[in-house]
């Protein structure tokens, strides 16, 4: 454990390297900005469309940075040949992705916190309202987001940052539309097309769990259970696309 | 014959100057026509909220909120042009697949179909459509309530909404004094009166100026 956590804490260093805490002031200054501009606009629905803005803006910054941040981070180590000077080390390769991933969703997990406490203020400035049901939303979307690293870190175990991008981007698009591939695979005749599709659909992460944005914008807490069934769900889902990785990465020749 | 050919020569750039000038009219005029269909057209194919839906990757309601704006600037754009809102419909429908749950734009498309279109019937059936998806939502009753009143003059109809609405959830306590009024059959037009000033008192601009209208023009027959 002393080992991952070494190799998650030389993450974060590496990823506060590349300042994105700029993204943070990018996004309070964006946010300040657009709800001058869009609440006189929105016929007294200025809460709500800041709330909406406000939480969208940060999941997509904190998933789009863990993608395009995470997708180089392996290649980094094989490209500079650092990953030999770790190797040398009692380290296993699992242990050191586990690192990895533990270091990339710490960040980004820390950067979309500081983006939903900004909503919140925003909110309780200029609405004399903090909706700290808000919260729940955070904790879910910080799951959504480990699922996403999780996955970038899978597959920038065997292939290029470009292409590691491009599958988790793929990833996140048809985890969004888990529900429909088993509606249309289900709608053919042909049974086996239905059980492929059924089989697609289980092993798809089902990110619509975690999308309670909708909900806490309405005022409406999220209830326990579902709560613990996403994070749950999120934590299982983890674990098992990080034992494939890992699976991947003991047999990968680095030369 | 040169003396000529230089008269006609420094004609030339006035006879330019003047064809331009006339083009870029012809061109202006031709650009306005086209704008203006462009404008009757604008918003008929902004696509279904369903597909909008899907194509949201679970950011639906922020999407909603874009096409709320979208919808407000198109209602503001035409009441100071030409007074139709032929899409305003299709699009509070959009906001309503992206967002069930977002109650304004259920009673501000209701109001602009029922007041300024002369459609209560269509406004009714979307705010029914709210009323499916948000069943304990008060506002939502009472507007329905207020555009039996107010425009389909359906007294039974507007008790029976105003009633539904005093026993919601979380409403004012204006709306148990209407359902009473409305039951006692109280004057058509103080009632009317009474409704247009709860509409004063709401933060929609667009439909406080209707309110302000309507409320001149009661004024005005009370003086008759």
């Amino acid at each position: 454990m002393i080992r991952v956590l070494a190799v998650a804490r030389n993450t974060v260093r590496e990823v506060l390297r590349e300042r994105i805490v700029l993204v943070l002031a990018i996004f309070g200054a964006a946010l300040v900005v657009a709800s001058q501009i869009l609440s006189p606009l929105a016929l007294g629905e200025g809460k709500k469309v800041v709330t909406d803005f406000g939480l969208a803006g940060s999941s997509l910054l904190a998933t789009l940075l863990a993608v395009f941040l995470g997708s180089s981070l392996l290649h980094k180590e094989l490209d500079r040949r650092t990953i030999y000077a770790v190797m040398a080390k009692p380290i296993r390769r699992a242990e050191f992705l586990v690192g990895k991933f533990l270091g990339l969703w710490t960040t980004t997990g820390f950067l979309l916190a500081g983006m939903t406490l900004m909503v919140l203020a925003q909110l309780t400035v200029v609405h004399h309202e903090t909706p700290w049901i808000l919260l729940g939303s955070l904790l879910l979307t910080l799951m959504e987001l480990g699922i996403v690293i999780a996955f970038v870190i899978l597959f920038s175990s065997f292939t290029t940052p470009g292409l590691t991008a491009f599958f988790t981007i793929g990833v996140i698009v048809t985890g969004n539309f888990a529900d429909q591939i088993l509606y249309f695979g289900g709608q053919g005749e042909s049974p086996m097309v239905a059980v492929l599709t059924g089989a697609f659909y289980w092993a798809l992460p089902h990110l619509s769990t975690f999308n309670v944005r909708g909900m806490v914008t309405h005022g409406i807490a999220v209830p326990p259970e579902r709560m613990a069934f996403a994070v749950t769900y999120a934590l299982l889902y983890m674990g098992a696309v990080l034992t494939v990785a890992g699976a991947i990465f003991e047999r990968r020749d680095f030369r | 014959m040169s003396r000529t050919w230089a008269r006609i020569a420094a004609l030339v750039p006035f006879l330019a100057a003047g064809a331009l000038l006339a083009g870029a009219d012809f061109l202006d005029e031709a650009g306005r026509e086209r704008f203006q269909r462009g404008s009757a057209d604008e918003l008929l194919y902004y696509p279904s909220g369903l597909m909008v839906r899907q194509a949201a990757l679970g950011y639906e309601t922020a999407a909603a909120d874009i096409a709320w704006l979208r919808g407000i600037q198109y209602y503001g754009e035409h009441r100071l042009t030409d007074q139709k809102f032929d899409m305003i419909g299709h699009v509070m429908d959009i906001v309503a697949d992206l967002d069930p749950a977002f109650i304004q734009p259920y009673i501000f498309g209701a109001f602009v179909l029922a007041q300024e279109m002369k459609q209560p019937e269509r406004g009714l059936l979307l705010l029914e459509r709210g009323r499916i998806a948000n069943p304990d939502d008060w506002a939502l009753a009472f507007e329905a309530g207020f555009l039996q009143y107010v425009c389909r003059h359906d007294f039974a109809a507007a008790t029976r909404y105003f009633t539904w609405a005093s026993r919601m959830p979380g409403h004012p306590e204006y709306v148990e004094r209407f359902a009473a009024f409305a039951s006692q059959k109280a004057g058509n037009r103080g009632m009317a009166i009474l409704l247009w000033k709860r509409v004063l008192a709401t933060g929609n601009k667009y439909m406080q100026q209707v309110a302000l209208r309507e409320l001149k023009r009661l004024d005005e027959e009370g003086q008759r």
